[in-house]
Formats: C-alpha cells, structure tokens, sequence
C-alpha cells in the first residue's frame, strides 16, 4: 500500500521534512471525516471533527499537504548552501513531531488518532479492504498522468533549468522563487494526497508513523530509482517498500530479539542508499531527456527578432538602450564600481574594457540585477530598472551572459535553448493541466528556431547532447545562444570569446555583427582588444570602479590615462 | 525565582555536555566541509560503550577516556572508508547528508540489534549534591562541567601552540592552499576527526551520565542542540561553539522551567532555524574569525 501511495512522492524536491507534509494530509483527512470528538466516546482529544464526506475530505488534505508545503518552502528560499537546507529541513520535521506529540489537544498527542473512516466503511457488506485498494489505484492512475504533464513539458523543464543553476536561470527571465514555491506546493498536494489515502486505509495515524526515518525510506526510494524520473521513482518505491522493508517481515523470527527484524530491515535501507551514491548516483532508471523529432526544421538561421519594445512608455525609443549613472558597488570597504556612468547607443555594439579588477563584471552584475546597487541609477530603454530583479530585467530585454559559463548540466543542448524563451504557454497552469495541445504547437515553434541558432553556431549535430558533455567552448557558445533565444534588446556579454576555438570565436563575431544590423544592441566585456576594436565603434574604459575614458579603440590606444590603467593596474 | 536559578545551572551543566559535542562538530565541519549527521549515532554508540564498560565493573570516569579513543578511532574509519572516497568521487554536498544520514541510521539499528530498543540507564551515579551561587547541582554535573572546561583549554592549547593545531587552522582554512604549502592534508583531516571523534565520545558517555535514561535515539536527538551550539557560534569556531554550547543549554532549560518540559528541545530547534535562516554564519560572524581561529 505504502508502495501505491508514495511514488508520488516524485513533485517534491529532495525534502528531508517531506513526511510532514503527508502527516499534514493525513491529520486534514482524519480531523475532517471523523466525527466530533465526544460521539466517539470521548477517549481521544482533537479539533475540528466534520464528518465530512470522503472526496471533501481528500480535497482539503491535498490542500493542506500544498500549503504546508509551500511553508516549508519558504524557509528554503533563502540561499543556503544545500546541505543546511536539508538540515532546516530535518529540524522542521523534528519540531512538528515534538510539537504534534507533547500537545495533545490538537491531535491527540502522542497516543494518535485511531478509528478514521474510510469511503467504504460506513458501507454495509463490505468487510474485505478491496474496494478500497480500487479507489487509490484510481487515484494513483489520474495522479500519474497529472505528474507526467508536470515533470514532462516546458514547466517540468523549467524547474529543472532551476534545480540545475539558479542564477543562470534567473538571468534567462525565470522567476526561481515563483517555481520552486511551485514545486514545493505541487509536491505537497501530492504528498497530502497520498497522506490521507494512506490513512484511510490504516484507519489510525500516531507521531510514530512519520518519524523522520520514514523519510529516509522515501528518499532512498528516489535515490535508488533515479532522481527526476517519475519511472525511476515508482521502481525505487517498490524496491524499497516491499523488498526491503516488507521482506524482512520473512525473516524468521528470532525469540530473544524482538526488535531485530525492524533493525535489520533499516540497517539494509542505510547501506542500500550508500551503496546507491557511492556506485550509481544516477539511479537504476535515470532521468531521460526527450528527443526532438525531424518535424520542426531550423528557421529564423541568422534573424533573431529582438523583442519589441512596449509600445507605451515615455522615453522610450531614446538615443540611449542604456543609461548608466554614477553606480556604485561595495564589497565591505573596498569600492568594486565606484561611481560608474555611460551609456550604449540603440544598435550598437559598445565595449568595456580595463584591467583586471576594474569593476566590469560588478557593473555588469548590477546592472542586469544580480547584484543590488550601492548607489546609482540603471535606465534601461529610458525606464529606472535600478535593482529591480534579474528576472524581470530579462523580460524587459536586458539579458547578460556569464564569465564562467553556466549550463544547465541535465538538460539536452537544445533544452537549454528552449528553456530560455519568452512567455512560454507551457510553463503556466493550463499548459500543465491542459498538456501538449495546449502548448505543442509553441513548442514547434520554438525548436525551430533554436535549431536555426545551432545551425548558425555550427553545433547541430549537438542537439542532443546533455549540456554537460559539451567542451568548455561549445558551453560558451551555447551561453550566448541561450542569451539570444530569450529575445534580448540589449546584450550584455561578459568575455564570450574565452575560452572559444578559434573557428567559433571568428563566428561569434560575425554573428554579432549581423545581430546588431538587425537592431541589437550588446555592452561587451572583452579582453581581446583586437576583438573590441573591431566590433565596437564605442569603447568604454574602467579603471578602478572609475570610468576613465570613451572613445574609439583606435584614439584610446594612443590616450596616456589609458596606458597608465593597463601598465600600473 | 528558586526555580529559575536551578534551572540556570542545569543549564550550564547541559552546556557542558553540548560544548564537548559541539566542539568536537564545529572542528570536524569546519575541516571538512561535511555535515556529519553519523556523529549522533557515533555519540550513542559511546553511550552504549560506556554501558557496556561499565557492567565490565568499570567506573563511568574511566569508561569515559576509553569511549573517546573507540569512538575517535571509528571516526576516522568512518572518514577513511566512507566520506574521503564519495569526496573523491565528486559526491555533491547534499549526497553527503543523505549519506551520513543513512550510516548513522546504520549505526542506529546496529546498536538496537544488539541491544534492543529497551531504555537503559548507566544507574544512580554518586548522589552528593553542592550548592553554589543558590544553584543546585550533583557532584556529577559539576564533574562534568570540570572536565568540559579541561576539554576546552587542551583543545585551545592544541590549536593555537602545536604545529598540529596550526596546520589544522590552515587546512581549514584553505585546503589546496595549505597543501601546496606541504601541509599533508589528508594526515592533518585524519587528526581533525580522531579528535572530533574522541570529543563525540566523551560527549556520548557525558550525556548519558548525566540522563536518567536513554535508548538508541540518545544522539540523534541530542545532535540538534549541538548542531544548534556550533551554527550560533559561527560553524568552524570552536570558541563561538562553547559560547553556543552554553547559549542553547541555558536557554532550554529556563524554557523547560518556565514552560512545559516537553518543549526543551523545541527552544534549539527555534535557535537553530532562526539562525540558519537569519545569520547561517554565526552570531560573531566574520569578526570572530578574524581572530585567526578555525575557519
């Protein structure tokens, strides 16, 4: 039963407090159908007490286990590394047990609550518990067809573009929080599904049912099937429960040690999830990428249809894409951007160079929204985006690439690309509810144009490649095609041509050149000066946070300030 | 007022046992880089040690040293053969909980299959009671708090005047930085969790001292005010650890008193998400580190 029950698990996160969540779901479901506590004889204390119908009642429990899960969610919002998020994790479900046990007006403390109906108990009959194994089949069926819209289409890729780098996913206009609230609730009205069925069934739920061990179970149930992938977590969930945990019960018994079967049973579980990391991490059903078929041929090979601008905004449509003022960035005492301003004309391609430790990667930072300014004004496309977030910023147009490039490592190379476009219908809940009709024929679109940006990079054949197994160029490259897949206006790219071959480098240059004919404008970060002087028609130099000069490459070469940065630093 | 008192000074004497625990945490964490979820298994495993040592007719003062040897032994064996290998193996930090996680549960059950779930108890240790400043407490607390004092001053000396303790700073402070410098990391980590090892195990036998009576979640338990003690103190720190110790022990107790005993441990937990989420580097923060302590 708890194998049926928990393959749902899948929706969440690895969640160390995720058995709190399926409590949450089944005390919603046990205070709800039971009836009020003095009918029952008044030997067990708790609220509520509704005797309400079965479908109501599971309802509210997989409402319940979303909000706790979103609760919980909040509290690893903040960026903690991932093993202290675990342990909050870990707390969180420790002090919900502590609480739940010592008070015993909520739900009966640490006795439990015993004698919960289920939808075929009050029938007259029906003394076998078949019929209700048929029920949560049902519900397991519709259960994972909804998982699989969710974990399949443009949604399942966007969460995982965040499971994979955040900020590289904020930087391509996902709004992290957004979805892993999301997923945090989706994967507690799972898990409060599964609650409720499971206590239906069992009939009685005590603190003792959701020790923080049983998580343990249901990670190791992930682990050993294969972390994001839903086939992987039904397999892993019948491995663990009915091989480890129900065959130990054939063990036989031994006299003296009554506990030892259980203990054995454990002991297995801890070993197998070891055994697991240590020699396949992966699980032994991994997580697949999809495939795309022939249909959707390259279009768009050479264009990239820069987003338009809102129609409506005064000052819009200004000399400048890009304003930026007196900007200011420190890091404890030492000032990064010390008082920076210019500006990158509409269309062109302006370059900032400096020595080492200039400032221009924390302009950049905080220009694109990754880091809060100290001080300063940012216009974009003449609106004040001063430290408005990076996602938003990357809706507007304003997208950055980054030094070291950050691929999402799962993800296939043209997943990559696809992630990163605009308003997509998918990632909504209709798209998740409704499946593919409702965002196919985007989606075909979209591969289409992202082959077109293979096809201009000359990585094709590529396509289906996990990020991960690109050579550190071809991650480059695919940096800046994510970039430009999102539609951008301005452009800011931070030493593309690092770490390029020679052959893509000479391409990225000429993609440039053509992308800027079709009204991009791009602020490049560069070293290469032969680069920037023949890219940029506008350079900007920075010298210690300071902007110390502007001009053509060929008049700065020859200006002493200049001269000065690069040979004293 | 009374009861306030007392329960000041079960505080300090549960600090105690949580300084030596967290201590030996903080060294450990702040060297490595794991978080070691096994080192409250490895603290009951010394509880159960000392239980066994002690029906050998051994006195728990004695049975003490010899737990903090076993148990810093199997510590580093716990290092050796289990976390430097996954660490070679590129195994992600959140993997490394779940794989301390799974050999402390491990350890767990063992010690239940050897002996059971029941409640044990290492018996009525002596019962002379001394009174100072209005608190109450038992020889045996005071002891405790005695040898917890000890623990700490052989541990600054260590760190601060051997070359032991200096390489151990600079590893953890920047391990291919000490390494290119010739520091043999790899021997200096072996060292750190022997230590932190033997800590555990004197923090193990400690705690059972000084409760009436335990079972196999002794230490998994108790590993959250520790945790706790180690993150107020800023993890990699022992001295903010003892501060922490003290901190977290105090503030359960007077919660315990003032309020329902059964939410003691719910005041850590409070401590510990709250600064996790609040200053995840402790309460002294980067000023206490600048006094060239770990980390």
């Amino acid at each position: 039963m708890w194998g049926l029950n928990l393959q749902f698990g899948v929706g969440g996160v690895a969640n160390l407090a995720y058995v709190v969540v399926v409590a949450a779901g089944a005390y919603t479901y046990a205070v709800l159908t039971l009836g009020p506590p003095a009918a029952s004889g008044g030997f067990q204390h708790y609220v509520l007490g509704l005797r309400l119908p079965f479908p109501v009642a599971l309802a509210s429990a997989g409402l319940a286990g979303g909000v706790t899960g979103v609760l919980i969610g909040v509290t690893g919002l903040k960026r903690l590394r991932q093993d202290y998020q675990a342990m909050v994790m870990l707390v969180v479900s420790l002090m919900a047990g502590t609480v739940v046990a010592a008070d015993t007006g909520l739900f009966n403390g640490n006795a439990g609550l015993s004698l919960i109906p289920n939808p075929i108990s009050g029938v007259s009959g029906m003394t076998s518990g078949w019929p209700y194994v048929g029920i949560v089949a049902a519900c397991c069926l519709i259960g994972f067809v909804v998982l699989r819209r969710f974990t399949t289409g443009p949604m399942g890729r966007a969460l995982r573009a965040v499971r994979d780098d955040e900020t590289a996913a904020a930087a391509i206009g996902k709004d992290v929080v957004r979805l892993r609230l999301v997923v945090q609730a989706a994967g507690g009205v799972f898990a409060g599904l599964s609650g409720a069925l499971l206590v239906a069934f069992i009939g009685g739920w005590s603190p003792a049912a959701w020790a923080p061990v049983e998580t343990l179970a249901l990670l190791t149930a992930v682990i050993v099937g294969g972390m994001g992938s839903d086939a992987g977590a039904t397999v892993g969930t019948l491995v663990v429960t009915v091989l480890l945990l129900q065959g130990v019960q054939f063990l036989p018994e031994i006299r003296s040690h009554p506990g030892l079967k259980e203990a054995l049973g454990w002991m297995t579980l801890g070993a197998v999830t070891i055994a697991f990391i240590w020699v396949r991490p992966q699980g032994i059903v991994p997580e697949r990428r999809p495939r795309h078929g022939r249909e959707a041929p390259p279009t768009h090979v050479g264009r990239i249809e820069p987003l338009p601008p809102p129609a409506s905004r005064p000052g819009a449509g200004g000399e400048a894409i890009l304003e930026v003022e007196r900007l200011v960035r420190r890091f404890g005492g030492v000032a990064a951007v010390d008082g920076a301003s210019f500006t990158v004309r509409r269309g062109s391609i302006t370059g900032l160079i400096g020595p080492n430790g200039a400032g221009k990667s924390t302009a950049l930072s905080v220009i694109s929204g990754f880091l809060e300014p100290g001080g300063g004004a940012v216009r974009f496309d003449g609106a004040d985006v001063t430290g408005r977030p990076a996602h938003e910023l990357a809706r507007r147009g304003l997208v950055r690439t980054f030094q070291l490039a950050r691929e999402f490592r799962g993800l296939t190379t043209l997943e990559n690309l696809l992630v990163a476009a605009p308003g997509q219908r998918g990632e909504g809940a209709p798209g998740v509810l409704a499946g593919r009709r409702y965002w196919g024929g985007q989606e075909r679109e979209l591969v289409a144009r992202a082959r077109g940006l293979l096809a201009m990079f000359g990585m094709a054949d590529r396509e289906d490649e996990p990020a991960r197994n690109l050579s550190g160029g071809q991650k480059r490259a695919l940096e800046v095609m994510r970039a430009l897949m999102t539609r951008p206006r301005l452009l800011l790219l931070d030493e593309p041509m690092a770490g390029l071959s020679p052959r893509l480098a000479e391409r990225l240059e000429e993609v440039l050149l053509q992308l800027q004919r079709q009204g991009l404008s791009v602020l490049l970060v560069e070293h290469e000066l032969d680069v920037v002087d023949r890219l940029c028609e506008q350079v900007v130099v920075m010298a210690q946070g300071r902007v110390i000069s502007t001009g053509r490459m060929a008049e700065l070469r020859t200006r002493r300030e200049v001269q000065d940065a690069y040979v004293l630093g | 007022m009374h009861l306030l008192v007392d329960a000041v000074g079960f505080g300090i004497a549960a600090g105690a046992v949580i300084a030596i625990g967290a201590v030996g945490f903080s060294l450990q964490f702040g060297m490595s880089n794991v978080l070691n979820i096994t080192y409250g298994a490895l603290m009951t495993l010394a509880a159960y040690l000392g239980l066994f040592l002690l029906g050998r007719g051994l006195s728990a003062w004695a049975a003490m040293p010899l737990c903090a040897a076993l148990v810093g032994l199997a510590s580093v064996g716990f290092r050796r053969l289990v976390v430097a290998p996954l660490r070679r193996r590129g195994t992600g930090a959140l993997g490394m909980v779940i794989v301390t996680v799974s050999a402390g549960i491990i350890v767990e059950y063992a010690i239940v299959a050897v002996a059971g779930t029941a409640a044990q108890s290492y018996g009525r240790q002596s019962g002379a009671t001394l009174h100072l400043l209005g608190m109450t407490l038992t020889a045996g607390q005071v002891a405790i708090i005695l040898i917890a004092a000890g623990l700490m001053l052989g541990l600054h000396l260590l760190l601060t005047r051997t070359t032991l303790g200096r390489a151990m700073r600079a590893t953890a402070a920047n391990p291919t930085l000490a390494r290119s410098c010739g520091i043999a990391t790899e021997r200096v980590g072996d060292a750190a969790w022997l230590l932190s090892g033997g800590l555990c195990g004197a923090a193990g036998v400690a705690l059972a001292l000084t409760t009436v009576s335990f079972d196999f979640t002794l230490g998994s338990v108790f590993l959250i005010p520790m945790i706790a003690a180690a993150v107020l103190g800023g993890i990699g720190q022992p001295y903010g650890a003892m501060l922490g110790a003290l901190v977290v022990g105090i503030a359960s107790e007077v919660a315990g008193a003032l309020w329902d005993p059964a939410y003691k441990d719910v005041v850590a937990f409070l401590i510990l998400i709250v600064m996790l989420l609040v200053r995840p580097r402790g309460l002294f923060g980067a000023a206490w580190s600048a006094r060239r302590l770990l980390a």
